[in-house]
């Protein structure tokens, strides 16, 4: 069994005239647990850590106990020095004695000398009891899936191209560009959808390392991050690929109104979409436009705001009054959402330009009049405390972009959750384009709604998240953390207690825990790479068959027995 | 264009904040090497000093934090605390720029965060750098100190020292991405919003750390003039901002902010009334609308669509009169509060950084153009989710050329 060595720190004081450090080493000499102990004024301070590394060297010590701080305050530089000396700070630990005890009992030294043993004590039973969880090494294949080529799928796979890395791009149409292929002036610079992508279909085409999949959908997904199997359905059959990461780029679509305002059943009420083909056709006609926002969006049903639909319509708006001769235009709305400097701007041009904007509530939504033809819009304008009569021929529904149905099967292969409209969830929102399950990333408005150019960054941001795991060549099962330094280790199933219950299966958040079949039962296996170490399936287990072996059943029993005999 | 793989790069990054340290990571990650520039004493940048953080409501110091030890533990990143960039000049790869970091007077890595230097301090300078930060990083305001060095001759690990010297470090660089983030700029030349005339008018930022948790009140939301629990607050939305006046830009992160710190102080004291005067709700992220439907939905802040057009101090002092119009009712109100929070007077760092200065080519609104490489508030009003994501985005642009 590995030596154990404690180690004290007196922190100048800090601790040493509170807790009565020496009371607590003559205990622990006599500790038969316990190999060495020592009584140090600092640990943290330069030349520290090269001390103890002599000591632990020169004594034989195989595990450390350090009775000294909080662990992320200095401990933390204790251990980033101690690792940097060469020593293995797995096999370190640290009792908080400073904080914990000198400090918050400070009126009280007998009591914090009482806490102090206890917790190092606590501590020692840990050591002696911990196990280890066998870390494995996983091979990361050196290539990524993009599903979906939209701006946010292009530009994801272009970029990992463009950092080395192989790509195959899959997306379910003839040609990539998603919807933005239509538009033929893009806000807010007025560029031509295809403007923006071309770069990145040249580039796509040019090189070698991006192979596209045109018609082609996603099969199956099986695997983890380092080793995903999939399997692509495509015009010419199937095809397997082994990746190491996946891009989920599927895109959004837009609501369909049906019954809203008219459409379907009167002429001459449009989509934004259908505005926009009517532009590439170069057929828009007529006198007077209405726009009317939120058409489906931000009410009980769907609680959002889509985000791109108040810039189209300013844009759209711009485009009645400036290329439809005489024409007016007219934007109702209950929250211009132009967020930013480049976006306020646009909503002041379109001011400028003549754009005329009412303010409706929610619970007085606009009604539109004809019989068959639109022929104009009553409005409560809620700034003037007025109802208008606008007349128009041309009622433009500003509808919001909805979670693709066609993705779900995505995210369920994958296991990775939605939220509650549908939309892919991100880990944090710090961490935007990461998800629950490691090596797969998201971007585009599979995510969230967002414009082509918030798109275009996001398909770079996965890109470069995405390459920072694939480029790591091989990674170990406890290097899979999600907090700086690895994991605490991994869930382990006992395959002869196992009673194949599926508790585990229920409660794991990472998809780790899997029943597999075994013989005539089921038993339960841990994915150790997905696995983070969170304990759910350990206290869920109605009979102790899954465990992490560093903080193992015996060793909560063996730190609970040790506390009460340290406190008698 | 196409195998970047071998070689190593080695970017300059301008601001220590959630887009510097994400840009750091990502670099770092890839296999290059950053260096961090901050002028704070500590990386973290505006967003560590917020007491929470929208939409999850959590404390903001803590998700950072995490980025930040992983910064601190990455051989690859090298952060120069309390500096900034002298000169950057082109040169025939790449970029030369000459950092000088000025020393603290306490050294955090000597500091034990003792606080005796703090009971020392007859003139109550020596504190941590802000008040929920982990590990307590101690600073001495030098502008207030009094130059007795009693804090000198406490300090057990000798980590304070007055007579360390500033360094001019010349590093040789492929790439900059500026990350300066935000600043909050001064509402004295607007004075319709009365900031700067009595202690309960103050700015969302200047709020945020009086109502902090693990500030002097300890999270009680109190009145700054005389401590009593304060019966209204009014949150101006577009204070200085979507003004042509002053700020054109909508600062994009002040409506879920205002939402945020009102629907905190609800639950803190459901007795305070909240009114936030707002001109449209810009709530387009994950969750944002929904977040703003909770005030909507009855726990009691009331949204009102307006601007104010005069804050001023109620005669006496006890109490702020505001004037303003409810555009819905179209009623012009004349209102007591006791506390009046101002909001959107937020520009990008560089802005107020006079010509000379090194910085890049910026818009006539003081944001970096597409001629640099950015991320965060200094490309355009951002959020933490917007900068996170442009950080990453801004890291392929400075490894990587696209052709």
């Amino acid at each position: 069994m590995a030596k154990i060595g404690v180690i004290l720190c007196n922190c100048f004081g800090e601790i040493g005239d509170t807790v009565n450090l020496e009371t607590i080493r003559e205990r622990l000499a006599s500790d038969p647990a316990v190999d060495v102990v020592t009584l140090r004024e600092s640990l943290c301070q330069p030349g520290d850590a090269a001390a103890v590394h002599a000591l632990i060297r020169e004594r034989g010590i195989g595990k450390v106990l350090l009775g000294a701080c909080s662990p992320y305050g200095r401990m933390e530089v204790v251990r980033l020095a101690l690792a940097k000396e060469g020593v293995d700070v797995r096999t370190v630990r640290a009792a908080d004695l400073r904080e914990g005890c000198a400090w918050v009992h400070g009126k009280d030294p007998e009591g914090a000398t009482r806490k102090a043993a206890s917790q190092l004590g606590m501590e020692i039973a840990l050591l002696q009891n911990m196990e280890d969880s066998r870390d494995i090494d996983i091979r990361i294949r050196r290539e990524a899936l993009v599903v979906g080529a939209g701006p946010a799928g292009l530009s994801a796979a272009c970029g990992l191209a463009r950092m080395g890395f192989p790509v195959h791009l899959v997306d379910r149409g003839t040609a990539p560009g998603g919807l933005l292929n239509i538009v033929t002036k893009s806000y807010p610079t007025d560029d031509p959808g295809p403007a923006k992508l071309n770069p990145l279909i040249e580039e796509m085409t040019r090189n070698p390392l991006i192979r596209f999949f045109g018609k082609t959908k996603v099969a199956s997904v099986k695997g983890y991050a380092g080793d995903f199997k999939v399997a692509l359905k495509g015009p010419e059959g199937s095809t397997t690929l082994r990746v190491g990461a996946v891009v989920l780029a599927t895109g959004a679509r837009l609501l369909f109104p049906q019954g809203l305002y008219g459409y379907g059943k009167t002429k001459n009420v449009i989509t934004q979409m259908e505005m926009e083909r009517q532009f590439a056709a170069g057929s828009v006609a007529c006198k007077s436009a209405v726009f009317i926002q939120c058409a489906g969006a931000r009410n009980a049903e769907r609680p959002y705001c889509s985000t791109i639909c108040c810039p189209l319509s300013l844009k759209n708006a711009m485009r009645i009054v400036e290329e439809v001769p005489g024409a007016e235009a007219w934007v109702l709305h209950r929250d211009i959402m132009t967020p930013g400097s480049v976006l306020e701007a646009y909503y002041r041009k379109a001011l400028q330009r003549g754009v005329r904007f009412i303010r409706f509530d929610a619970d007085r939504p606009p009604q539109v009049r004809g019989d068959g033809q639109v022929s104009g819009v009553e409005v409560f304008d809620v700034l003037s405390g007025v109802t208008r009569s606008i007349k128009t021929d041309l009622l433009v529904l500003s509808t919001p972009l909805v979670a693709d149905p066609e993705s779900a099967a995505l995210t369920r292969m994958l296991e990775i959750p939605v939220d509650r409209h549908g939309f892919i969830a991100e880990v944090y929102p710090i961490h935007p384009v990461e998800t629950r399950n490691d090596g797969v990333f998201i971007c585009g408005t599979a995510r969230w709604p967002v414009s082509s150019d918030q798109a275009l960054a996001q398909g770079e941001a996965a890109a470069v998240k995405a390459a920072s795991f694939l480029g790591r060549g091989t990674a170990s099962a406890l290097s899979m953390s999600r907090v700086p330094g690895p994991k605490l280790g991994h869930a382990q199933a006992n395959a002869d207690t196992c009673t194949g219950c599926g508790n585990c299966v229920a409660v794991c958040p990472y998809g780790a825990c899997k029943l597999q079949r075994m013989g005539q039962r089921s038993v339960s296996r841990v994915i150790k790479v997905r696995c983070k170490a969170c304990g759910s399936c350990a206290a869920v287990c109605p009979n102790g068959a899954m465990q992490i072996p560093e903080q193992n059943y015996r060793v909560t029993g063996a730190m609970i027995r040790r506390a009460f005999r340290e406190v008698r | 264009m196409q195998n970047m793989k071998n070689q190593k790069k080695t970017v300059l990054i301008v601001g220590g904040g959630v887009a510097g340290v994400s840009a750091a990571l990502d670099l770092a990650a890839n296999g290059h090497r950053a260096h961090l520039v901050e002028r704070g004493h500590d990386l973290g940048g505006q967003v560590a000093k917020l007491d929470k953080f929208y939409p999850t409501d959590h404390c903001a110091f803590c998700p950072l934090w995490t980025e930040i030890r992983r910064c601190k533990q990455d051989e690859a990143i090298a952060i120069h605390p309390l500096s900034r960039v002298e000169t950057l000049e082109p040169q025939a790869a790449g970029h030369r720029a000459v950092v000088v970091e000025s020393a603290p007077v306490v050294d955090p890595s000597l500091c034990i965060h003792c606080g005796r230097c703090e009971a020392a301090c007859p003139k109550g300078v020596a504190k941590p750098i802000w008040e929920h930060a982990y590990p307590p990083v101690y600073v001495i305001d030098r502008g207030r100190c009094g130059d007795c060095r009693a804090c000198a001759e406490v300090c057990p690990t000798k980590a304070i020292a007055f007579d360390r010297e500033e360094r001019r470090i010349a590093l040789d660089v492929d790439e900059v991405i500026w990350a300066a983030g935000f600043e909050e700029v001064s509402l004295a030349p607007m004075k319709e919003y009365g900031w700067g005339t009595h202690p309960d008018i103050l700015t969302s930022l200047e709020f945020e750390a009086w109502k902090a948790e693990a500030g002097d009140n300890r999270g009680k939301i109190l009145r700054r003039s005389d401590r009593t629990v304060p019966l209204s607050i009014l949150f101006v939305q577009c204070a200085g901002a979507r003004d042509l006046r002053f700020l054109p830009h909508c600062s994009a992160v002040c409506c879920m902010h205002a939402l945020k710190q009102a629907q905190w102080v609800k639950r803190r004291n459901p007795e305070i009334d909240c009114v936030i005067l707002y001109t449209d709700l810009r709530t387009v992220g994950r969750d944002y609308y929904e977040y703003a439907l909770r005030d909507f939905n009855g726990n009691g802040v009331r949204l009102v669509r307006g601007r104010s057009s005069l804050i001023t101090p109620l005669p006496g002092g006890n109490g702020i009169a505001v004037k303003y119009e409810d555009t819905i009712t179209g009623r012009r109100e004349i209102r007591p509060f006791d506390m009046v929070v101002l909001n959107g007077n937020l520009q990008s760092s560089l802005a107020s950084k006079p010509a000379p200065e090194v910085r890049p080519e910026l818009s006539g609104e003081g944001f970096v153009t597409a001629a640099s490489v950015s991320c965060g508030f200094v490309l355009e009003p951002a959020d933490v989710t917007e900068s996170a994501i442009q950080a990453s985005s801004a890291a392929l642009k400075a490894i990587t050329d696209r052709n």
